[in-house]
């Protein structure tokens, strides 16, 4: 008899025990279901192999300067760092360049019997929507109202006015200028992107230029403080 | 005695090794029902440890709990009315009671050996 109601609760038990299991394990890491359709696992297929591509090349354009520093090091290494720094100083938006490209210019736009505010300036967020689908486009360098962006520029709003780095965007009509490498297929993204349509919205007007053969951009203003780096001291002896 | 714990120790790993999920939306009547059986097993135990087990008191109360846990959670969902938390209160209440009562026995059990001793 005690055997039997033994066997009886253990058997319970191991139920119990695998229903604990089951839903310990559903709770901790539930199935999240892939509902990705072909041309979405085709696009996100092709965005990774962008990205490895991009990858790829910056290895081995630093496997090159790896080379590159190895041969000068028996040569001649001023010559290196220098060439090293005006790549940086470059590569840091730090000299002006040129190229192929294209202007934009943004204007108030009123239609016929408007009645409402006047624009004074373009809202930060337009600015990034415009930024955002440049640089999706393949832009190199962009520069609003001849200030050139950089990884660190910001563009935010002070006191209702728009401010790109340190300068005020309060008078129209504002130029972009961009250099692109492919400057007709920008173009062409432009002329049917809907960013003219979200420009109207906010009473703006955005003209794309024909493209151009030699925009110029100006090198950054923003000062680099290196605050947190120290020369090392000079190894004695080494290789 | 320890045969019930191990058998859970035993469900416990048999149940993570077949790798089976449920549904999130499911994972509540699960939970409800591991609940039920935890209690029906709290009670068998003290029912035995009283001298009142009844066998098929026991097992009927196993499935009977378990779906009736299930079927209040469907209709408090289909209700909009959180009525799964009836059941959890009810399961929880007799889950502390038993287990007082068990501890009470196993107590006056231990106190009685030591005496003898």
């Amino acid at each position: 008899m005690q055997k039997r109601i033994m066997f009886q609760f253990t058997l319970i038990a191991i139920i119990i025990g695998g229903m604990l299991a089951v839903q310990i394990r559903s709770t901790k890491d539930p199935v999240v279901r892939d509902t990705r359709d072909i041309w979405e696992l085709r696009q996100d297929l092709k965005r990774e192999l962008q990205l490895q591509q991009q990858l790829l090349s910056e290895i081995r354009r630093s496997d090159d300067q790896l080379a590159a520093y190895e041969q000068a090091r028996s040569t001649d290494q001023e010559a290196a760092l220098k060439k090293t720094l005006a790549e940086l100083k470059e590569e840091a938006g730090q000299t002006a360049v040129q190229g192929p490209g294209l202007i934009l210019t943004i204007e108030p736009f009123y239609p016929e019997s408007y009645v409402g505010p006047v624009v004074r300036t373009v809202s930060p967020e337009l600015l990034h929507r415009l930024i955002n689908e440049l640089n999706e486009y393949g832009a190199k360098e962009i520069a609003v109202a001849n200030t050139r962006l950089t990884n660190t520029t910001a563009i935010r709003d002070v006191n209702g006015l728009t401010k790109v780095g340190n300068v005020k965007i309060a008078s129209f009509p504002l130029e972009v200028k961009i250099i692109v490498d492919d400057v007709a297929t920008l173009h062409h993204h432009l002329k049917v992107s809907p960013l003219f349509d979200d420009f109207v919205i906010e009473n703006l007007q955005l003209t794309v230029s024909e493209p151009i053969s030699t925009v110029v951009i100006p090198q950054s203003e923003e000062k680099w403080r290196v605050r947190y780096m120290e020369t090392s001291s000079t190894e004695k002896g080494g290789e | 005695m320890w045969l019930p714990f191990i058998g859970l120790i035993v469900g416990i790993v048999l149940g993570w090794l077949t790798n089976w999920r449920i549904p999130e939306e499911y994972s509540s009547y699960l939970s409800i029902a591991v609940l039920a059986a935890l209690d029906t097993l709290i009670g068998g135990i003290r029912a035995h440890l009283q001298h009142v087990y009844d066998e098929s008191v026991f097992l009927t109360g196993f499935f009977f709990n378990i779906i009736l846990a299930a079927s209040l959670a469907f209709l408090g969902v289909h209700l909009g009315v959180d009525l799964y938390l009836a059941a959890v209160f009810a399961f929880g209440v007799r889950l502390f009671q038993n287990i007082a009562v068990i501890r009470r026995i196993l107590l006056a059990n231990w106190l009685k050996r030591r005496q003898k001793s």
